[in-house]
């Protein structure tokens, strides 16, 4: 129940908060919202840098190819204000995230939810994180 | 299906609740709730924000806030209290607006936003007290991209006849009654007053009225003087609210890593032309 209440959220998120959802640039130039993506993989870099927190995944194909995805967040400043820590994303974790391809390079998307080994799920680009339980 | 919408409701009225910091209902303080940027940056709740304005020692409003918000961002016409089509451009700017693309905003290879943008970041001012009373006011925006340090003075020099157009200008500031009035000058016409393009030459002038109404308010009535673009003078009005008082300025540097315009295929027009160098008309400056 948990989990799909948060895919929910997840889901409304983005209609409730699509436009403004990119505070540097609107979101729409750069990335389709008719272009959802999502994918489990595992975290192979953290920039906690400005315009934009990024957060690369490598996910492994059936074929056993892998493709690393570049995915955007918010500014690391809002990101960090909504409680986001660096110790909450560590390299070689697991993760799951949706989000939507850019509009010319698929894998360079932005996230919309991230969700960790452990449960917990990040929803919206801006960094708003689901505390534990709730 | 109705369940399902009356479900949807409520989590829509819960995500707007998250989205506020788990802030109290809206009780009509606020004309819109959650206000817009309050998603990136928290703002006061609403029982803080009613408080008194607090005043500085000579009993002058105390601004600081910190604040966000205070000018418009997509378009300033709508932003600014106006109706479609009321924003008084003349007809080669009205044609430059129209013919820029969101994708090409300077501000995206962040240059500066300049008067009256703001960007759902915290900003703030700060009143400077020097041996010989209330000094000069500074103005700081977080955003690396908002730019640099404002200086408003406020002892009564004018604006310098010779100015070199500048990103921000040249400020001068004074009291009327509890409003802080700012003029500004000697801007220059590389920035757009708003990401749908909304242009400006350099005979830009703008009066910002800042009035703190309560502890978590401060509107901005705007003035917009530009004869180079604008056919009359524009009066607009803007709205700043207090953030949550836990919540300071940050680093932020926008060209660390930005990555604008690779995930689209985006081409940089400015890095051949550089910035303010579109085609206009004869005359137009």
């Amino acid at each position: 129940m948990r989990a799909q209440f948060a895919a929910l959220i997840a889901g409304l998120g983005v209609v409730a908060v699509s436009a403004p959802l990119m505070a540097h640039h609107s979101f729409a130039v750069e990335y389709d919202p008719k272009k959802p993506v999502e994918g489990t993989g595992v975290i192979s870099k953290v920039e906690w840098t400005n315009p934009h927190m990024r957060v690369y995944v490598d996910v492994t194909e059936p074929n056993g190819t892998v493709t690393t995805w570049n995915l955007e967040l918010g500014a690391v400043n809002s990101v960090l204000r909504r409680g986001w820590k660096p110790a909450d994303l560590k390299t070689g974790a697991k993760i799951s995230f949706k989000g939507y391809g850019g509009r010319k390079i698929l894998t360079r998307a932005a996230a919309d939810a991230l969700t960790l080994a452990d449960g917990r799920s990040f929803t919206g680009a801006s960094g708003a994180p689901d505390a534990p339980g709730k | 299906m109705k369940r399902l919408a009356l479900l949807c409701l409520g989590v829509i009225a819960l995500a707007a609740s998250m989205l506020a910091q788990g802030g109290p209902p809206p009780d009509g303080f606020f004309p819109v709730w959650p206000p817009l940027g309050s998603e990136f940056t928290p703002i006061a709740s609403p029982e803080l924000a009613k408080g008194p304005v607090p005043r500085m020692p000579d009993g002058k409003p105390d601004l600081h806030g910190p604040w966000v918000g205070g000018g418009s961002n997509d378009d300033i016409e709508k932003e600014g209290g106006l109706k479609p089509g009321e924003l008084p451009l003349l007809p080669w700017a009205k044609a430059l607006r129209d013919s820029r693309k969101e994708e090409d905003e300077p501000y995206l290879y962040c240059t500066p936003m300049s008067v009256p943008r703001v960007n759902p970041y915290p900003w703030n001012f700060l009143q400077s007290v020097t041996s010989k009373g209330p000094g000069t006011i500074y103005i700081v925006h977080e955003a690396g991209d908002a730019g640099r340090i404002r200086h408003v003075f406020m002892d009564g020099r004018p604006h310098p006849g010779d100015l070199l157009p500048s990103w921000w200008g040249h400020s001068i500031g004074r009291w009327d009654r509890d409003t802080l009035v700012i003029d500004t000058v000697g801007y220059n016409d590389k920035f757009w007053i708003d990401s749908h393009g909304t242009p400006h030459t350099e005979q830009l002038h703008t009066i910002e009225r800042w009035t703190r109404t309560s502890y978590g308010v401060m509107t901005n009535d705007f003035t917009l003087d530009d004869p180079g673009a604008f056919s009359r003078p524009v009066a607009l009005k803007f709205m700043a609210r207090a953030v949550r008082p836990d919540v300071e300025l940050m680093e932020y540097i926008c060209t660390e890593n930005n990555q604008y315009g690779i995930a689209a295929g985006i081409e940089n027009v400015y890095q051949e032309k550089g910035y303010g160098l579109e085609a206009r008309p004869e005359g137009a400056k």
